[in-house]
């Protein structure tokens, strides 16, 4: 990955964003106990990196983008930030990964690559929580269903249509971020007088 | 060699950046490939290079929001999990359900203690340092960038939230409103960005000829790597 001043630039300032609503909202919806804030705050994340990815068009751009947030979430003023910071990187490669298969952007590129990516925050507690930190997988389901259902007003008894449920729920708002993206980097395209892609 | 000499070299720790991400690394990981009934173990090894690391980092898992998380950990395994087999006070608890407890507790703690020391000892821009040495090349001059425009971001977004309010904010066509929020702030801090790219390049910045962060690396750096590595192998081999 080498790129020159220009894109160094613009990768920094839409890392900054990413950062920037990590720290402001990060915490805030935390403590709010906002349901599926992580789920929400990584839409809002990638649909910035994603339009990062239509003004720096490499394979990268959009994992850099990743990593500067993180890094920048290292001042975030809540606990242990380890475990949010290695989500964001995750994610980011996920939607690199997924942008950089499928190479030329395109409205259908960015959904997918949106969906996939938020679809992480589904797998994050599992491995984080329940293998990293000892909470143990079964403690992980059960909490996932607990909440799920809460979220949803779904029966836990109905395991299936449950999980289900919540990944389709991820998956739509990904989706969403990713629509949101490209009708936005489109706008954003347009406004400063560059031409279309 | 001279006085003169000695004193322009530079000041060599005894542990640097790679040292202390070893450190950090081998925390975790220790954990992670402990079996429970070597625990106790691994946890009495890690405390004694904890007080040899970064000694005012055990005082966080002293603070009272902490306490209260760990104190409720163990009181709900306790309880909750595992057959009751014990009486205290005679309220029926699990003796498995008090050792997995505490197991999560002595976990949770070395993962706090080890997050903390790391972040207080080494400084962000040796992270991206040593990301750069990773192939992420001018990941410090974006970091920089990133980390300077930080309080116009946030100066823009509310200009811009305040101008969209005056006007009705998001009461009526909330996507549409949403959507112009969003291509006000990125347009204003792309715009932002265009002067940054302008005073980078006249003054000849050129990422290929950009200064290097150094890393400080320590003298006891590579035996640490060393021993670390070897010392979590052994772990692999013997349990």
């Amino acid at each position: 990955m080498k790129f020159n001043t220009r894109e160094l630039v613009t990768l920094g300032v839409f890392g900054a964003l990413w950062g920037a609503v990590e720290l402001a909202f990060g915490s805030i919806l935390h403590v709010m106990k906002v349901p599926m804030a992580g789920v929400i705050l990584t839409a809002i994340g990638l649909a910035i990196a994603m339009i990062g990815r239509l003004f720096v068009c490499r394979p990268g751009a959009t994992l850099f983008i990743g990593i500067i947030a993180a890094l920048l979430k290292l001042f975030s003023l809540g606990g242990v930030v380890i475990w949010p910071l290695l989500g964001i990187v995750i994610e980011a490669l996920l939607a690199e990964v997924v942008l950089s298969a499928l190479r030329k952007p395109s409205q259908g590129a960015f959904t997918m690559a949106g969906a996939i990516g938020v679809l992480w925050t589904f797998v994050h507690p599992f491995v984080m929580h329940g293998l990293i930190m000892g909470s143990g997988i079964l403690t992980v389901w059960l909490r996932t269903l607990d909440q799920g259902s809460q979220v949803l007003g779904i029966d836990p008894s109905a395991v299936l249509w449950l999980i289900l449920a919540l990944i389709g729920l991820r998956l739509g708002i990904g989706a969403a971020a990713g629509l949101l993206a490209w009708s936005v980097g489109r706008s954003v395209y347009a406004r400063l007088g560059r031409p279309e892609r | 060699m001279s006085t003169e000499g000695r004193s322009a070299e530079p000041v060599r720790r005894l542990v640097g950046t790679v040292g202390r991400l070893v450190v950090f690394f081998w925390s975790i990981i220790l954990l992670l490939i402990a079996p429970p009934n070597w625990i106790p173990l691994a946890v009495g090894t890690w405390l004694g290079v904890a007080v040899l690391f970064h000694p005012a980092a055990l005082r966080v898992p002293f603070r009272r929001r902490w306490m209260l998380l760990f104190g409720f950990l163990i009181v709900a395994n306790l309880f909750w999990v595992g057959e009751p087999d014990w009486n205290l006070w005679g309220l029926a608890v699990s003796s498995e359900g008090l050792m997995i407890g505490l197991q999560m507790v002595l976990r949770a703690v070395v993962v706090l203690v080890a997050v903390e020391g790391f972040s207080n000892s080494v400084d962000i821009a040796e992270v991206a340092g040593l990301l750069e040495r990773f192939g992420l090349e001018g990941l410090g001059f974006s970091m920089g960038v990133a980390v300077n425009l930080l309080p116009f971001l946030r100066q823009s977004s509310l200009n811009a939230w305040r101008s969209l309010r005056m006007k009705g904010g998001l009461r009526r066509q909330r996507w549409r409103g949403l959507r112009l929020l969003l291509v006000n702030i990125i347009g204003n801090a792309l715009c932002r960005a265009d002067e940054v790219v302008l005073s980078a390049e006249v003054r000849a910045f050129s990422p290929d000829r950009s200064r290097i962060i150094l890393l400080e690396i320590g003298a006891f750096d590579w035996l640490i790597l060393t021993v670390g590595i070897s010392s979590l192998l052994a772990l692999i081999l013997v349990r």
